[in-house]
């Protein structure tokens, strides 16, 4: 009926809102298992990196700068490729798609940048209905879905307007709002508060949080140390190639970064 | 329905981006006005030359002092053979009238008319071969009253020599045109995906296909190489119209021809293959510019 009946979707068995019943053995929908990547031949950016993310899950990936939270997020959308490891989203090994594969693993992705990544001169329900046309889905369809995700990120009626004129605030919401109109399993979200202030950095937090309640996973990637105290939730540190677990020591790394 | 969605997306970024498109298409229309050019003058030389085949001629030119009764019986023979539709008979003096009006020239008309030779001209009729014309002509020349035959042999030949020159020549200039084209719309595509760089990261992001991506361009090249030359066939029909006229009733006569244009299916390849090498041109931009 909806026109996406006849892609092939390799990963369309997951989704969020059916994913009580998605699949019975609750297997992690994210596994990490030794992952390597380089950047020069000589230097790993990561290495032997694991990493398990439960179905439902909200993690920030944190560590400092150029540690490679970019990097651990690329490999999980195919922008980059691990060199050595696997990756296991839904249980499927992401690092063996083949290109032509890498379209229908980031339908079931939503992914949210620092920088936005929005398109200047389009309206904001161009922005979000881009994810859905790619689709071919019907427009009716598209239409119904981009205004229930407007409203979920507080801007609700608001898809006419041209998306330049929104403030930082409204266009990462613009983007949110993109990430989650398709309703996707994972949410990726690499410094999305970077360019805003903070005030506007915990709300997007709280969106980003809201979204989680519903069911979908997130990964958070941010440096920022106040998002990270202001929550309780898992905190994932890289440093030097590994992902360590760092809710308890939360403190300690704070009087390393601060020393 | 992707078809659907690349055309509107193909239609909204050619308005957004209308001036890129604009220099583009006046660029190809050139391009293409020169081989529809190329093409029509063809058309016309191989009408006239299949003219000229169908309406055989051939003057028989009569020796000084011939005899009339030696030219009365040479028409008997000329009337009997089935291939002689007509013979008229040119005396010396019109001869002479009708070099003088047709060269404009008033000093030949104070000639002696003994310098111009009569004739008796031939008309043969249709399908006749070479061939059997220069039986005719032998059997002709072989008659004291004539002086020597025409048969035009040589003016067909020379014609059929410019009209295979013409053929190398086309296809030359549409060997030109077709490179010209492919040029100008991976350009114009290499510019528009340039433009556009934000929009392709944000629809691979999304998930879209490679021929999601694509799909828009390749419309948009399609559609430049079939404006373009449906432009072209358009402005050369206009002014073909416009001159067909003042041709026909002077140039064109003068052949004994009528200016026609070139066959709609040659009109129709012509557009369709615009459409065609363009919707190419654009897929080597992308394969270059793209890596889809
Ligand atoms: N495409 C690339 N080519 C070469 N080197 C790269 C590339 N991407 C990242 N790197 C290198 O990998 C390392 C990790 O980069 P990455 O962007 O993942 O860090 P990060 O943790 O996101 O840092 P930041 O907090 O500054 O965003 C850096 O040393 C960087 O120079
Ligand atoms: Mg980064």
């Amino acid at each position: 009926m909806s026109g996406k009946g006849n892609v092939v979707r390799p990963f369309a068995f997951f989704r969020a809102g059916n994913q009580a019943h998605a699949n019975p053995s609750q297997r992690p929908i994210l596994v990490l298992e030794d992952v390597y990547k380089y950047f020069r031949p000589d230097v790993a950016t990561l290495r032997g990196v694991n990493l398990e993310v439960e179905r439902g899950e909200f993690a920030f990936i944190t560590g400092p700068s150029g540690a490679g939270k970019s990097t651990l997020l690329q490999l999980i959308y195919r922008a980059q490729t691990v060199d050595e490891g696997r990756i296991l989203f839904c249980g499927r090994d992401i690092a063996r798609l083949t290109s032509r594969s890498i379209p229908y693993l980031r339908r079931n992705l939503g992914v949210v940048f620092q920088d936005f990544k929005i398109i200047g001169h389009w309206t904001v329900y161009e922005n979000v209905a881009v994810a859905l046309e790619i689709l071919s889905m019907p427009r009716r369809l598209v239409r119904a879905r981009v205004s229930e995700a407007l409203e979920r990120v507080g801007l609700a009626g608001r898809g006419g307007e041209p998306t330049s004129s929104l403030s930082g605030g409204e266009q990462q919401r613009v983007a949110v709002a993109r990430a989650i109109v398709s309703e996707p399993a994972l949410i990726l979200a690499d410094e999305p508060t970077g360019n805003l202030d903070p005030t506007l950095a915990l709300d997007i937090l709280t969106l980003f949080e809201e979204i989680n309640d519903t069911g979908t996973t997130v990964l958070f990637a941010t440096h920022d140390h106040s998002l990270l105290e202001a929550r309780s939730h898992r905190i994932v540190y890289i440093d030097e190639g590994r992902a360590v677990e760092a809710r308890k020591g939360l403190g300690a790394w704070a009087d390393r970064q601060t020393a | 329905m992707p078809l659907k969605t690349a055309i509107a997306r193909a239609a909204r970024a050619m308005r957004e981006d209308l001036r890129l498109h604009v220099v583009a298409i006046s660029s190809l229309t050139v391009a293409f006005l020169c081989l529809a050019a190329a093409l029509f003058t063809m058309t016309n030389l191989s009408s006239m030359a299949e003219s000229w085949a169908r309406q055989g001629r051939m003057s028989v030119y009569l020796a000084e002092g011939a005899q009339t009764e030696d030219v009365a019986q040479l028409r008997l023979l000329l009337e009997g053979l089935p291939e002689v539709r007509e013979i008229e008979h040119v005396t010396s003096r019109a001869a002479r009238a009708q070099m003088a009006t047709e060269s404009e020239d008033a000093e030949l008309s104070r000639l002696p008319a003994d310098l111009f030779p009569a004739s008796l001209e031939v008309t043969l009729a249709g399908g006749t071969t070479a061939a059997r014309s220069a039986v005719i002509a032998e059997r002709v020349g072989r008659f004291r009253a004539v002086e020597g035959v025409e048969t035009y042999e040589a003016w067909f030949g020379q014609l059929e020599s410019l009209i295979t020159t013409g053929r190398v020549v086309a296809g030359a200039l549409a060997l030109l045109v077709l490179l010209c084209v492919l040029f100008v719309v991976a350009n114009t595509i290499r510019l528009a995906i340039a433009g556009r760089r934000d929009e392709i990261e944000v629809l691979k992001l999304c998930g879209a296909s490679d021929g999601f991506v694509r799909g828009p361009f390749l419309v948009e090249g399609a559609v430049q190489g079939f404006l373009s030359s449906a432009i072209a066939v358009s402005l050369l029909f206009a002014a073909f119209v416009a001159v067909r006229g003042e041709v026909d009733s002077t140039i064109a006569a003068l052949a004994g021809v009528r200016s026609v244009f070139i066959h709609p299916s040659i009109a129709v390849a012509l557009v369709v293959g615009g459409g065609l090498v363009g919707a190419t041109g654009s897929a080597l931009s992308l394969r270059r510019y793209l890596g889809v």
